[in-house]
């Protein structure tokens, strides 16, 4: 016990890191992306709010979902949305997104000795009116995918996904072959099973989920404003389309 | 004021060899095995699942020493009655000395009674069993899965998972234990459904299994399933990835 004597060897310690569950998932269309995070934010056995957002949008087609230490998500989130701010007074428009990807993976490197503690999922729509997820470790390194999950449950939900979006050990039928991007009802089923399982076995993860989907310029949202609880948030005419859904999870 | 720095922990060596004793004066006290590193010692994972008017249980093949694999065909599924399967993973050494104790009070218990022993009365062996030895642990989390006889004549499908000091999990849809179990829950809670047949159940066990063990290190290199029914046990031997 430190009592300020010189008697004996005294250790002091400040952790400045700490963990606040919650899980993050991203899964990328043909032609949309869907970014989904739950909202609950805990440390230890405590929940601290019932709604504490984990993904934002950053530009019209670009949405980041960050999970692990809050007080670094959200401020390495604002420090993302100042740098693209920037760019846009630079360059009169929107940073592409594989270029949002370069930028956080340099501003996570940035940190390499003293790391945000925090893993990233960007998602949005490419330059190509593909749909696109990138995922990151919290110093940085990073790789484009067709799905990921991160945060508490990554390990529920991530075996799920290799199952469900990319058919691992499944067969398909005689002379047909498994479809590389699925439709986004069958995206979005698949996202609420994800986080209603987690909720069920993860004590970390529950209380509310917020889905945000990109859909490109021009294409249909396939019956997306016909679902329950969904929020336009697209800002200017003529850009990709951009929905918030908002969903309970159980609270206990 | 004076106090301890150092607290003593509690700890549980993987052999002999380790005694504190035996060990130099140096060496670091943090890589010493402990506990949670017996458990993932030899890797491996079971599962079980009730679906209508039958069970199954499955398990991967998986034997290794640490990250190094040993064996691909290292079962973890025992039949004790013609209508009991127990599935032990953990500490591979503990699976055999389980598997042999489990047959050797399955035999009593028959002689003794005359009968063959239920599922429900076999879980609370198992739970007995382990809770013997509870401050010196076997280092296994049995999984058990069987059809029990009810009142009327009929057989209910039963699963059963205990930790390893015994303490029972009776559970009304699917029991998993090992090193992929927190991958087994998450996909087992998206797949599995309620009343599934036969062959539905062998399908959905077959698919949890193998995705989760995909994610894990210390599990895999193909797998076992049973699946019981009233008038049959199938055994099915399947094919995963060998990485």
């Amino acid at each position: 016990m430190p009592d300020g004597s010189f008697a004996h060897p005294q250790q002091r310690q400040f952790n400045p890191y700490t963990d606040n569950g919650g899980t993050i998932l991203a899964i990328a269309g043909a032609d949309f992306t869907v970014i989904a995070g739950d909202t609950r934010q805990s440390e230890g056995y405590s929940i601290q709010t019932r709604y504490a957002p984990k993904v934002f949008r950053l530009t019209d087609r670009a949405v980041l979902a960050v999970n692990g230490f809050a007080a670094d998500g959200n401020m390495f989130v604002k420090k993302v949305k100042q740098r693209l701010e920037w760019y846009r007074h630079a360059h009169a428009k929107d940073m592409p997104l594989r270029a949002i990807a370069r930028l956080i993976q340099t501003m996570l490197y940035a940190q390499r000795f003293f790391p945000y503690y925090v893993y990233n999922i960007l998602g949005g729509i490419e330059e190509d009116g593909t749909g696109a997820v990138y995922s990151f470790d919290p110093v940085g390194s990073y790789e484009r995918e067709a799905c990921r999950a991160a945060g508490a449950a990554q390990s529920l939900v991530q075996p799920f996904l290799d199952n469900q979006i990319y058919f691992k050990n499944q067969k398909a039928a005689a002379g047909q072959t498994h479809p590389t991007h699925l439709p986004l009802s069958d995206v979005l089923s698949i996202v609420i099973d994800s986080f209603t399982s987690a909720t069920e076995r993860h004590i970390e993860v529950g209380d509310g989920l917020e889905i945000f989907v990109v859909v490109t310029k021009g294409h249909s949202p396939q019956g997306l404003e016909s679902i329950r609880n969904v929020q336009e948030v697209t800002t200017r005419a003529d850009t990709d389309r951009m929905f918030v859904i908002r969903r309970e999870l159980k609270k206990d | 004021m004076e106090e301890a720095l150092e607290q003593p922990q509690l700890r549980v060596f993987l052999h002999p060899l380790l005694h504190p004793a035996l060990l130099p004066v140096s060496y670091p006290r943090d890589i010493r095995p402990t506990w949670s590193s017996i458990m993932e010692y030899n890797g491996g994972s079971v599962i079980a699942m009730v679906g209508k008017d039958c069970v199954a249980i499955a398990s991967d093949l998986r034997l290794g020493n640490q990250a190094l694999g040993i064996s691909s065909n290292f079962t973890k599924i025992f039949p004790m009655t013609n209508r009991i399967f127990l599935g032990l993973p953990g500490l591979a050494t503990d699976v055999t000395t389980l598997k042999e104790t489990f047959r050797y009070r399955v035999n009593m218990y028959t002689i003794k009674e005359e009968r063959e022993i239920e599922p429900e009365t076999f879980a609370h062996l198992v739970s007995s069993t382990l809770y013997e030895r509870r401050f010196g642990p076997y280092f296994i989390e049995p999984v058990m899965a069987g059809l029990q006889k009810a009142a009327d004549g009929s057989l209910k499908p039963y699963i059963a998972a205990t930790d390893l000091i015994g303490c029972l999990n009776f559970a009304k849809d699917f029991v998993v234990a090992g090193t992929a179990s927190s991958k087994l829950f998450g996909v087992a809670e998206g797949l599995w459904e309620p009343d599934l047949g036969p062959e539905d159940l062998f399908e959905t066990i077959s698919q949890t299994l193998l995705n989760a063990v995909d994610r894990d290190a210390y599990s895999g290199w193909g797998a076992e399933v049973y699946v019981l029914t009233k008038d049959k046990v199938i055994k099915r031997t399947l094919k995963g990835r060998m990485d």
